[in-house]
């Protein structure tokens, strides 16, 4: 009786096993796509939205900073590169992330990096080329988010931090 | 029962059961088999392309868009420092130096990681929010009551957990998160 079993209980064994890996890689990508869509709902791609600050009614994004600002930007490489643009606010950390459909981060650039100056990235393919003046961020995917995070001390700095973010600029070549 | 039937069953069994423990795991929280620090634990390749699948899937659900080590470490606590666990009900002092990086905040969160509501509107003490002494040492209280001093409410919450963020943290933290000095947290009561 029991030798029946044995050859099916290998077999559920190993598709167990298989269903077990399949679901922990697909995992992040669907995560991810899930928050680009929630991001970019509107289809709105190769553009930074300016968020407000995060409250326990404004979660956009899973364990938000309350002490940060975000700007997002949803992107497409599929036409092309993405150039990114931040603007720096003086005095404060801020950084932005480049993260992958896989949610690993291609980059990161801090006000520590850039030391001061304003951070300047091309978001390319394999056989894209960056524009000059731009640093390359090759991705294996076309979408992704690009994130900008700065620190605010207290929230009454949000309409001045707000101001100069908005200068920084996600557009397709 | 025939062969086939055999097969069919067990396989759709371990199909579902693979899937169900993988999602299990998954929702087990973004401490399980990390770096541990006291009550805290962390995580060395958050954000990173050496990430382990668990690893990666966990920071997927519970922490997106966490950044690298090297930009912010994320330490987070789900007991305090006598192992029980945090409980909304109950009052905290958290307490602590010094910390190793170049600013850092603690947040409240509960479930996979979403901001409480709160009378206050408050959901995280940063470094500029506390007075620390001559020695650097500092305090504030967790509560669902508002106290004196910095207050970090817990909301209506039933279990929480507070992630530290350190942002720039130093070399000797990134590559030996475990001997960080981290703030403690201490039970005081429950209502």
């Amino acid at each position: 009786m029991m030798r029946r079993w044995i050859f099916p209980i290998l077999a559920g064994g190993l598709v167990a096993l298989g269903a077990y890996q399949s679901t922990l890689l697909a995992t992040p990508y669907a995560l991810m796509y899930a928050a680009l869509q929630k991001i970019g709902g509107d289809g709105a791609s190769n553009r930074f939205v300016f968020s407000k600050m995060a409250t326990a009614d404004n979660q956009p994004i899973v364990r938000p900073s309350p002490d940060l600002s975000y700007s997002t930007c949803v992107f497409d490489l599929s036409k092309g590169p993405v150039l990114v643009d931040v603007t720096p606010v003086p005095g404060r950390y801020w950084s932005v992330s480049i993260f992958d459909a896989r949610t690993d981060v291609a980059a990161v650039r801090s006000d520590r990096d850039t030391k001061g100056a304003p951070a300047r990235l091309a978001l390319i393919k394999q056989g894209q080329m960056a524009p000059a003046g731009y640093e390359p961020v090759l991705l294996r995917y076309d979408r992704g988010l690009a994130l900008v995070r700065i620190l605010l001390a207290n929230p009454s700095e949000f309409p001045a931090v707000d101001a100069i973010r908005r200068k920084s600029t996600c557009k397709q070549v | 029962m025939k062969a086939w039937q055999r097969y069919v069953i067990v396989m759709a069994l371990g199909l579902v059961g693979g899937a169900a423990f993988a999602v299990h795991q998954v929702r087990g929280g973004l401490n399980d088999g990390l770096v541990p620090n006291g009550p805290w634990e962390t995580g060395k390749s958050f954000g990173t392309v050496d990430a382990r699948a668990l690893t990666r899937a966990k920071v997927a659900l519970s922490g997106l868009m966490a950044l690298p080590a090297k930009e912010a470490m994320y330490f987070t606590a789900s007991r305090d420092s006598n192992g029980r666990k945090l409980d909304g009900r109950c009052s905290y002092d958290v307490r602590g130096g010094t910390l190793d990086g170049r600013w850092w905040s603690v947040t409240l969160y509960e479930g996979e990681g979403w901001l409480v509501k709160n009378a206050a509107n408050r959901w995280s003490v940063a470094a500029s929010a506390v007075k620390a002494d001559a020695q650097g040492r500092w305090a504030f209280t967790v509560s669902p009551d508002a106290q004196a001093g910095n207050w970090l409410p817990t909301g209506s919450a039933k279990a929480f957990d507070l992630t530290l963020r350190l942002y720039h943290p130093s070399p000797e933290v990134i590559a030996n998160p475990e001997k960080a000095k981290l703030p403690v947290i201490e039970r005081k009561g429950c209502a």
